[in-house]
């Protein structure tokens, strides 16, 4: 009688209750984490103080007093130290953006021609994938600094491509724009001509949706983004002198140059990570099933509108996600300019800086932050366009 | 009268022997075709593709074998010879045993050799078909050689801690070996026929322990008498270098970076706040920077974290931050796994009445690894390269030797030669583990194809 009423099950005895278990387990961890950390704390505190150093950042403003071989943005001896990591940032940057176009470009041809029906072919971009993927990207950068750019010929006897760019061991050559009074009208209008085909793309594509007749609006854009500063700039004559590189005694002066290092980064950078890039297109075109080409065949879309509005939106599902964590890749991998001495932010901050001011903690924290910065802002970007791309399945 | 029924002679069908296909899609000629040369542009791109191969080939070819110069005094002799044209080897066969060994002593180079081959013959059992004692045989592996072996490797004075350590590390690859040879000729483990042979077949169980005490005493006692008479001269951590080094880190970081890694995913995908809070922060840290910057503040900063007074080694240095980094790396990839395994196997073990630990190691984890195979070992194959990054903080790894190669006064400024000959070896080791991967992937995906 008495088993049939009582319906609620026995308590779970105090040392089972999975609350109280989860409270011990967190309260263990939490104590040891803090304990850890007030240890660690405390020990550099004592150690600090023995050794007379300040973790303040009272430093930044004092002038740093080293020279840095390339900088993106203006930088004297005299700047002070923020101006340095101004510097570093600006250098990491760049060089993450250029080698980022350039293993977008050289990816999608090696993916594509993994793809290809052609066995040599092929097989050519498979050896290519397969030996540049398993060598470190740090023996590349050297090998490309040591072996190549450094061993290119003198000033004088530059490779020069139709007197325009020249390449040698001093660095890479090619002509300097200098804008002139009045063109800024031409930066308008190409900002005008931008946001025009941005707004030509979007109501091409809301018309294709609702009425499905097509109308060109990529061509149309290109063209509008073309035409129109060109336009501006030859009405409002011409408002832009190039400063050409010359050679000057024992070296080029003049027009826009990049240093051997840069160089070496740059091209050691690309084509490592283009292997990975090349993979990813392969997967990402693979991933679309076949029949999806085959329905559009049957619907009698064009082979050409199949690869656009068929094939490339699905692959494109696939292909983002990791493509942008391989240039998060990138950009952390151009710290490995340290080891050619290419003064980006780990060489002149982490490296040069710290040893001369001794600032080891606020230095170190500056530095992890903008790297912690720029991939959370990243995958922050990236969680987004998953939650709009994601397949909504019923 | 009936009518004369001789039978017409019967319609039988015989059909012709089917034509032959045409030669053209038969045969070589037929790949040929099909894979080469199937329309103009196709052909037209097959002959740039094997005129670029050729380029590629022939000059490699050439610089590497034919023009090479295979024996000289010094790099000068070289160039006199044939140039830039061909490749200087003398000085990286010069150089060899340091791109090897890096600075350890020429006459303790033995302790090394003896280290690698012990890992061989420890792990040869693993591959044996009739050893059954296999996972006990490779969690030894990982977790008591590492004590022998670096004893082997550091050498010095050692202590009574150490010299009990190091003696129970050789007695039990003293068990696994004769473990591994009784298994194969009896069936049998070594302890449980010593058993079965001392004490009878169906002992008492206080006997049978008795016995398997003594076994290991002895193994012990044998171990600790050759270990006592070993006197290694100490080699300070800075002479280590070249692959040995490379080996040794990577080593060092894969061992640790999967227990870890799995213990940070449970850590991240744990219903504790607190807990998952703590796993969060580490990995999205770890894996925000570029390892270099890791290695860099705690090359920097591990002495200040330190009481005063307590000197860290510089390899030691590298290792934490080599094993703290890619053990957050390895927890997003178990991460992956654990999301992957379909939630009724949760509902289902739970509902079998296993604990938390016991649903993870036993039915979760397991499937979840066979999954990540190639994520760990792509993980792996990038730590490995990645410990190149060492050579920045002034550790003489394989890349280091190899720029000192050219700095060498005998050799100056011969610095393709030796980036050419350790790129093999870097390609070697990456390349036979991704393929290894891809066939244990098949292995053991067997029953997942249908």
């Amino acid at each position: 009688m008495s088993s049939s009423t009582s319906t609620a099950p026995p308590r779970p005895s105090f040392l089972n209750d999975a609350g109280v278990r989860a409270f011990f387990y967190q309260a263990a961890v939490f104590v040891a984490v803090t304990g850890l950390l007030y240890y660690l704390v405390s020990n550099t505190i004592t150690n600090m103080s023995q050794r007379n150093m300040s973790a303040g950042f009272d430093f930044l403003d004092v002038s740093a007093g080293f020279n840095i071989a390339f900088t993106l943005i203006p930088y004297r001896e005299g700047d002070s130290y923020l101006r340095v990591f101004q510097v570093g940032i600006a250098n990491t940057l760049l060089v993450a953006v250029i080698g980022i176009v350039f293993a977008t470009i050289i990816g999608l041809i090696v993916g594509l021609a993994r793809l290809s029906t052609n066995w040599l072919i092929g097989t050519l971009a498979r050896w290519y994938i397969e030996v540049l993927r398993n060598t470190p990207l740090l023996l590349q950068i050297i090998a490309w600094y040591f072996g190549v750019f450094n061993l290119l010929p003198r000033p004088r006897e530059s490779i020069d491509w139709g007197g325009l760019f020249f390449l040698n061991n001093r660095g890479f050559y090619m002509p300097g724009p200098v804008p002139q009074e009045g063109f800024g009208w031409t930066l308008a209008a190409l900002l005008v001509a931008v946001l025009g085909a941005v707004g030509i793309v979007m109501w091409s594509n809301r018309r294709r949706r609702a009425t499905g007749r097509i109308f060109p609006g990529g061509t149309a854009a290109t063209a509008l983004i073309i035409l129109l500063p060109l336009a501006v700039f030859y009405a409002s004559g011409a408002p832009l002198a190039w400063d050409w590189p010359a050679l000057r005694g024992f070296n080029f002066v003049g027009g826009l140059s990049v240093p051997p290092a840069f160089c070496a980064l740059v091209v050691a950078l690309s084509i490592y990570t283009s292997c990975f890039i090349a993979e990813i297109v392969r997967a990402g075109i693979q991933s679309v099933a076949h029949g999806q080409t085959e329905a559009a065949r049957a619907l009698g879309v064009k082979p050409s509108r199949t690869m656009r509005f068929i094939i490339l939106p699905q692959a494109m599902r696939v292909i983002i996600p990791p493509l942008i964590s391989q240039y998060l890749n990138l950009t952390k991998n151009s710290s490995l300019a340290i080891a050619i001495g290419f003064p980006d932010l780990v060489s002149v901050w982490m490296n040069t800086s710290l040893n001369q001011s001794g600032r080891a903690i606020p230095i170190v924290a500056m530095t992890m932050a903008f790297y912690c910065v720029v991939s959370l802002a990243v995958s922050g970007l990236l969680n987004l366009y998953n939650r709009r791309m994601q397949l909504t399945e019923r | 009268m009936a009518p004369d029924h001789t039978p017409a002679p019967p319609l039988v069908f015989t059909p012709r022997p089917s034509a032959p296909p045409p030669p053209s899609t038969v045969g070589v000629m037929g790949w040929l075709r099909a894979n080469l040369f199937s329309s103009v542009p196709n052909a037209i791109l097959t002959l740039l593709g094997a005129y670029i191969l050729y380029v590629f080939l022939e000059a490699i070819i050439s610089w590497a074998l034919i023009n090479a110069v295979w024996d000289a005094p010094n790099r000068r002799a070289c160039l006199d010879a044939v140039g830039r044209s061909g490749a200087c080897w003398p000085g990286v066969i010069a150089w060899l045993p340091n791109l090897i060994y890096g600075l350890y002593p020429k006459d303790q180079v033995w302790r090394i050799d003896l280290g690698a081959l012990i890992l061989v013959l420890w792990a040869l059992p693993l591959f044996l078909p009739r050893v059954k004692s296999k996972v006990a045989i490779g969690l030894t592996a990982v977790l008591v050689y590492p004590f022998l072996v670096s004893y082997l490797f550091l050498g010095g004075e050692k202590g009574w801690i150490w010299m009990v350590l190091v003696a129970g590390s050789l007695a039990t690859f003293f068990w696994v070996w004769l473990t591994a040879i009784s298994e194969m000729r009896t069936g049998q483990g070594f302890i449980p026929l010593l058993v079965h042979t001392l004490a009878g077949p169906d002992p008492v169980p206080e006997r049978a322990r008795l016995v398997r005490q003594l076994a290991w005493a002895a193994l012990f006692v044998t171990a600790l008498l050759i270990v006592s008479r070993w006197q290694l001269v100490a080699v300070p951590t800075r002479l280590w270098g070249g692959l040995f080094l490379t080996m040794v880190i990577s080593g060092i970081g894969i061992t640790f970076s999967l227990p870890a890694g799995v213990l940070l995913a449970l850590g991240r995908r744990s219903s504790m706040p607190l807990i998952r809070g703590f796993c969060v922060a580490f990995i999205e840290l770890f894996r925000s920077v570029p390892l270099i910057t890791i290695l860099f503040m705690f090359n920097t900063m591990l002495p200040l974290f330190l009481p005063v007074g307590v000197e860290v080694d510089r390899l030691l240095r590298a290792i934490v931050a080599v094993c703290l980094f890619a053990a957050a790396y390895m927890a997003e990839i178990v991460r992956g796994g654990l999301q992957a395994i379909p939630k009724g196997q949760y509902e289902a073990a739970a509902a079998m009445g296993l604990g938390y630990w016991q649903s993870t190691t036993l039915i979760i984890l397991p499937q979840a690894l066979r999954i990540m195979i190639p994520a760990i070992v792509g993980n792996f194959i990038g730590l490995f390269k990645d410990t190149t990054l060492v050579s920045i903080i002034g550790l003489f790894d394989m890349l280091s030797m190899a720029r000192a190669v050219g700095e060498d006064t005998r050799w100056l400024g011969l610095f393709i030669e030796p980036f050419f000959f350790i790129t093999m070896i870097y390609f070697v080791f990456c390349f036979a583990m991704s393929q290894y991967s891809m066939n244990l992937e098949r292995r053991l995906g067997g029953g997942q194809r249908r």
